[in-house]
């Protein structure tokens, strides 16, 4: 809560701690009501529950209350979030109490759980009441106004037309025409109350009232769990189970806002704080939502889907790098001005280095140890409506093979993250004429390299019949690859060849050209020649194919050499810039690295052969099993599958459709608001956009299927599937890029303008770099949405269950020297995706399990939010690089 | 809206010091000529905003390698007028332009004139300080690089074209004549939108300077700025003059009559009232109303 409070006792003295301690603790008491009525609302524990069912979540609801204000007490105590404000303080003190309080009453009374929520109203109502009436009669300073004010009538007046006609109906019937009297009178004594006597009352009676009463209906079972409602009119009906936690949540806001009035004095102040407590319990709704479907899923989902789980330890090494990096970035943030917080921030930034640490600690036991280590669990799976009892276990295995793929992920995000890191070192010209001449020499050969692999692509590796042009490229392969080992050596030799004459940090600072040059032109060589490789259709048993591996891991100890070389160089640094200098040449060594382990994996992925060294291997077999995600059949039985084609299958269409629509949409944007007269034709086309985007799916679906199927391949299709996918996504992008572009400043067009800038060129460089977050969240609002998308998939599609295999996109490409030039047959076959499959196995009962659609549904909702997290980061990167730096 | 309005205008105005009307001195400074060729020459402009008639009839030759200053209350039309020196009021939907100014001896708004190549050439600062949300190197090599004159990036490097050191050397150079370089030489590659109002403005003067124009105009370059800083842009303005042709817009007489050669005095209803040598406008003009407004009495 904000600071604003921190000094209101200056403001307001109530001169008494009685009346503080208890409103704080009274709204407590409404949070805590708040989140119960939550729960039971999702049927984590059912209304009716009691004894000691109910007691034990009880207890575990205490638990989690002592641990929650426990650890923020201890934290404000060790003044690492200083806590001041005395609400604040005091609502954590009144949490613990009344949690206490439940708790004793959940073991004590032996009562339900609805029987209790209705007590914890009454109460709730009685202390409200009573801190009006003390206000009232002036044992406590508070500043309240002439009357809570009309609008607060008019609420009461309509919560009263509700409560007054279920009043009537119950008392006299619906048939009677009593019960609108009865409506009606509740109301306008309801109003009259809110209006007529002074704030303090006027916002506590009615309040108490409207609680009180519904407090003790469900208190008494009136309406207990039990109680249902069918209207004639209606086919369905109301039930206590729903109706009473959603009673509970409207009566502890209400009774959250009165109490808040009433703590802050009323008047001003009071009101703020009573908006500022029903605003933030509305955004806490709204993160309950959210919550509880995320747990809902993966409380359902999550053990089938980790279902035999298993990773060797090197291979968790491998993947727990990046989060190294990443734990080592945090803690060197910088901490707070003063030694006290700076000590205890740089306390907690150290935590999650902690953490990673000791996960890499435990792996080097498990290798050490020379045995797997398991964790072994049992779980229910439904098979035709019969439970199962499964056992299962997940494990680290003491394997030392590294896979190609998490080889590839993991040296590739490193490789971004040191090269992003680089910085102002790119700002250093070529030293020598004769590097500027290897320079250009390197840049050549990588384009020739390339020309070539396109010329064997289109052609064949024996071109034109012609043999001796395919030894060319086997010597090529050869030469290129040598060459790029003798650059990646460049740098350390350089480094130490330098300090023959100068010191080593000297030495160091004036090799940077080298690191540029053996970095790029490495990189660049070792990449080209490797994706000449299987064009060339170069057999294992030619020669040079392992060498390429060779010298890549050979390349990788090279730059880190390099990099430790820069490391020890950047502790005798003389000048601040000279640290700053050698910090980035040793980030750039890194990123060398870091992109040449990248090639080993590409080059053992590419080829297919495994490669050894000191014991560790990189092989397209890697250790880890996830059965769920890396197997490829649906059982019939309980055993569980795996639905790696479905997975494949969505991150293709969302791939697919974002490459369709994200430039369309932007492109479409910028003419519209760029170069477009705004007049009848834009706002034709804005209305056009939306109303496509609120076109249903079903309807894109069947255009798919009637329009676009017949003209693509004639059958379902994945090529089809993106394409409709990105239909629905383009109006979106197109809307919110148009948003995004209109609210770039009109100063930065002109000041480009006066700089004899070309309209197109600023919109290049300052309106769209400008626009991109705004672009992004467009993206990321849309992918959320397509990803997600079942309907019209069944359609353009296909549902396919029985797929056995993944999607292979990249591999189905066939290049040839005819028309059509390129095809690819993965993406004019029908393939599995997971909303389909979801749809497939729990709504239309394909596969005896629906445990395996949950999972699958758990699955989904991983990489959906996993896109949401690409996407967030590259918005929170544009923002940056807007903002500041 | 018509163009027999700068006549009605000019008839009904006071007479001079001299008890001549305004239509008489204007016939008198309107034969006044510079030694040598003039740089930008305006030949009866008239600006119209929607019915609004901004600029009227307006006439003036701007000699070459000398500071021109344009003063007048506000709302009379400088910064519009400024605007027709390189077309930005092309720019704004409701403006109509009607006349001639010509570049050496180029007409500026011929239908086939290149607005890319004009605004290279006439280079502009206006009145509030405008950086692209981009580094302060960025925002300084924005222009050349944008022209070809500065490579960077992958295939610069590639090609061995990469002018990083020239670009370094142009930062330098342009924060230097601006005045900003001590301030910001440690952080270049910050967020230019970090700096303070009057430092973003001498970014953007260094800005301009860096396209290397031939005119350079300036809306009030010093309206946000200290003392200390005015000072310095007066100094680089008065420096400018000798390579560069500089028109600047300007609220603060003493500035005026202080850097500029000649100046131009612009009265309410946007007319050109005198121009001429400063000495001679602020010493003795010829229009009584310019004598007022330059003493303080109006405006
Ligand atoms: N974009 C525009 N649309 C419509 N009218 C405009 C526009 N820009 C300026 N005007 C009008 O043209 C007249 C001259 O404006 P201008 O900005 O040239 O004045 P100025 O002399 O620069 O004033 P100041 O000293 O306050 O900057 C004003 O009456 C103004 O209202
Ligand atoms: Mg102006």
């Amino acid at each position: 809560m904000s600071d604003a409070y921190a000094n209101e006792n200056t403001l307001v003295s109530t001169e008494s701690d009685v009346y503080d301690r208890g409103l704080d603790a009274v709204i407590s008491l409404t949070v805590l009501g708040f989140a119960l009525s939550m729960v039971a609302l999702v049927d984590v524990v059912p209304l009716d529950a009691s004894g000691s069912a109910l007691g034990g979540f009880f207890l575990a609801l205490l638990a989690v209350t002592v641990g929650g204000v426990g650890v923020a007490g201890l934290a404000s105590w060790l003044n690492v979030v200083p806590v001041t404000s005395q609400r604040v303080r005091g609502i954590g003190l009144g949490l613990l109490v009344t949690s206490v309080g439940v708790t004793v009453l959940a073991y004590g009374l032996g009562v339900t759980l609805a029987t209790l929520l209705g007590l914890v109203l009454v109460f709730e109502a009685a202390a409200v009441a009573a801190a009006g009436v003390v206000s009232r009669v002036g044992l406590v300073d508070t500043g309240p106004d002439m009357s809570a004010g009309l609008l607060a009538g008019g609420a009461f007046g309509v919560i009263g037309l509700a409560i007054g006609a279920a009043l009537g109906g119950g008392l006299v019937g619906f048939q009677s025409l009593l019960w609108p009297v009865v409506s009606l009178a509740t109301a306008g004594v309801l109003a009259v109350l809110a209006i007529v006597p002074r704030e303090d009352l006027g916002s506590t009676l009615p309040a108490a009232l409207v609680v009180g009463t519904l407090g003790v209906v469900i208190a008494t079972s009136v309406l207990g769990p039990g109680w249902q409602w069918n209207p004639q009119t209606l086919s369905g009906g109301f039930t206590g189970g729903a109706v009473i936690p959603v009673f509970v949540l409207f009566s502890s806001v209400l009774a959250a806002w009165s109490a808040a009035k009433a703590r802050a004095g009323f008047g001003a102040q009071g009101r703020e704080y009573g908006a500022f407590l029903v605003i933030n319990l509305n955004a806490l709704l709204m993160l309950a939502v959210m919550a509880t479907i995320v747990v809902f899923v993966t409380v359902k989902g999550i053990a089938y889907s980790v279902h035999g789980l298993s990773i060797g330890a090197v291979a968790a090494m491998v993947l727990l790098a990046p989060l190294f990096v990443g734990a080592v970035q945090f803690a060197r943030s910088p901490a707070g001005p003063d030694e006290w917080h700076a000590g205890a921030r740089q306390g907690l930034r150290v935590l999650p280095l902690a953490v990673v640490g000791a996960a890499g600690a435990f792996l080097v036991g498990v290798l050490a140890l020379g045995e797997p280590v398991y964790y072994a669990f049992d779980y229910t799976v439904l098979e035709n409506r019969v439970e199962n009892q499964l056992r299962t276990a997940v494990a680290v295995t003491n394997e030392t093979t590294v896979g190609s793929l998490l080889l590839v992920l993991a040296g590739f995000v490193l490789f971004v993250y040191f090269f992003r890191k680089y910085g102002t070192l790119r700002n250093v010209g070529t030293a020598s004429d004769r590097l500027a001449l290897v320079r250009q020499a390197v840049t050549m050969a990588v384009l020739a390299i390339a020309a070539l692999t396109f010329v064997f692509l289109l052609v064949g590796p024996v071109p034109f019949g012609i043999t001796p042009l395919w030894y060319a490229g086997l010597a090529v392969i050869d030469l290129g690859t040598v060459a790029a080992l003798a650059l990646a050596a460049l740098p350390a030799l350089g480094v130490l060849a330098g300090t023959r004459e100068a010191s080593l940090a000297d030495s160091a600072q004036d090799s940077a050209p080298l690191f540029t040059l053996g970095v790029f032109g490495g990189l660049g060589l070792l990449t080209v020649t490797l994706f000449l490789q299987p064009v060339a259709q170069v057999a294992p048993s030619v020669g040079p194919v392992n060498l390429v591996t060779l010298v890549a891991m050979v390349a990788t100890a090279a730059m880190l050499a390099a990099a430790a070389l820069v490391a020890v160089a950047g502790r005798s640094a003389d000048t601040r810039i000279q640290r700053r200098f050698l910090a980035e040449e040793l980030r750039l060594a890194l990123a060398g690295a870091a992109g040449f382990l990248t090639l080993v994996g590409l080059h053992v992925a590419v080829t297919g052969i495994p490669q050894f060294l000191l014991g560790l291997s990189v092989a397209n077999a890697g250790t880890l099993s996830w059965p769920m995600v890396q197997q490829a059949y649906i059982p019939l039985g309980t055993a569980p599958g795996g639905i790696m084609p479905a997975i494949v299958g969505t991150v293709w269409l969302v791939v697919g459709a974002t490459l369709f629509a994200v430039p369309l949409g932007l492109g479409a944007a910028v003419f519209l608001t760029e170069y477009a007269e705004q007049g009848r034709f834009t706002a034709l086309v804005e209305v056009a956009t939306n109303a496509l985007w609120s076109t249903p799916s079903i309807v894109f679906g069947l255009f798919g299927a009637v329009f676009l199927i017949p003209r693509i391949g004639g059958d379902e299709s994945l090529l089809a599937g993106m394409l409709v996918l990105g239909f629905m996504l383009l109006p979106l992008v197109l809307i919110t890029s148009r948003e995004a572009i209109k609210s770039v400043p009109d100063e930065y067009r002109d000041a480009s303008a006066a700089l004899g800038v070309s309209r197109w060129e600023t919109i290049r460089s300052v309106v769209v770099p400008a626009a991109m977050p705004g672009v992004i969240t467009g993206v990321i609002l849309g992918v959320g949405r397509i990803a997600g998308e079942t309907a019209p998939l069944i359609l353009v599609l296909g549902s396919t269950l029985n797929a056995t295999e993944a999607a292979d996109v990249i591999g189905g490409f066939r290049f040839m020297a005819e028309p059509p030039f390129v095809a690819n047959e993965a993406l004019l076959s029908t393939s599995a995706s997971l909303p389909t499959q979801v749809w497939a196995v729990i709504a239309a009962g394909v596969s005896g399990s629906p445990s395996m659609g949950w999972a699958t549904a758990f699955i989904l909702l991983m990489v959906v939010l996993t896109f949401y997290a690409v996407g967030i980061v590259a918005r929170t990167y544009f923002r940056r690089k807007l903002n500041y730096e | 809206m018509t163009d027999t309005e700068p006549a009605s205008t000019a008839s009904q105005t006071t007479t001079t010091t001299a008890g001549e009307t305004d239509e008489e001195v204007r016939a008198e400074w309107t034969d006044y000529r510079f030694d040598g060729q003039a740089k930008l020459s305006v030949e009866n402009l008239n600006v119209w905003y929607g019915d609004d008639h901004a600029i009227k009839d307006v006439s003036m030759d701007i000699p070459e390698n000398s500071v021109t200053a344009l003063i007048g209350p506000s709302g009379c039309g400088k910064s519009t007028f400024l605007r027709c020196l390189n077309r930005m009021n092309d720019r704004i939907k409701a403006a109509r332009i009607d006349g001639s100014v010509e570049l050496d001896g180029m007409e500026i708004y011929d239908s086939n004139a290149n607005l890319v190549e004009l605004r290279k050439r006439v280079g502009m600062v206006f009145q509030s300080p405008n950086p692209f949300p981009k580094s302060i190197r960025d925002n300084i090599s924005y222009g050349p690089r944008k022209h070809g004159d500065i490579n960077k990036g992958l295939l610069a490097r590639l090609f061995g074209r990469d002018d990083t050191a020239e670009e370094t050397e142009l930062v330098e150079r342009s924060l230097k004549q601006a005045a900003l370089w001590d301030e910001v030489s440690d952080r270049l590659d910050d967020n230019a939108l970090g700096l303070s109002g009057g430092q973003q403005q001498r970014l953007c003067i260094a800005r301009a300077l860096a396209t290397d124009p031939e005119v350079i105009l300036m809306d009030e370059p010093a309206s946000a700025l200290d003392p200390i800083a005015t000072s310095k842009i007066e100094d680089l303005v008065t420096e400018l003059a000798e390579d560069y042709t500089v028109v600047i817009v300007t609220h603060n007489m003493q500035q005026a009559a202080r850097i500029s050669d000649q100046t131009a005095v612009f009265l309410t209803g946007g007319e050109l009232v005198e121009y001429d040598d400063t000495d001679k406008i602020f010493e003795n003009p010829a229009s009584q109303r310019v004598e007022d407004y330059v003493t303080g009495k109006f405006g």
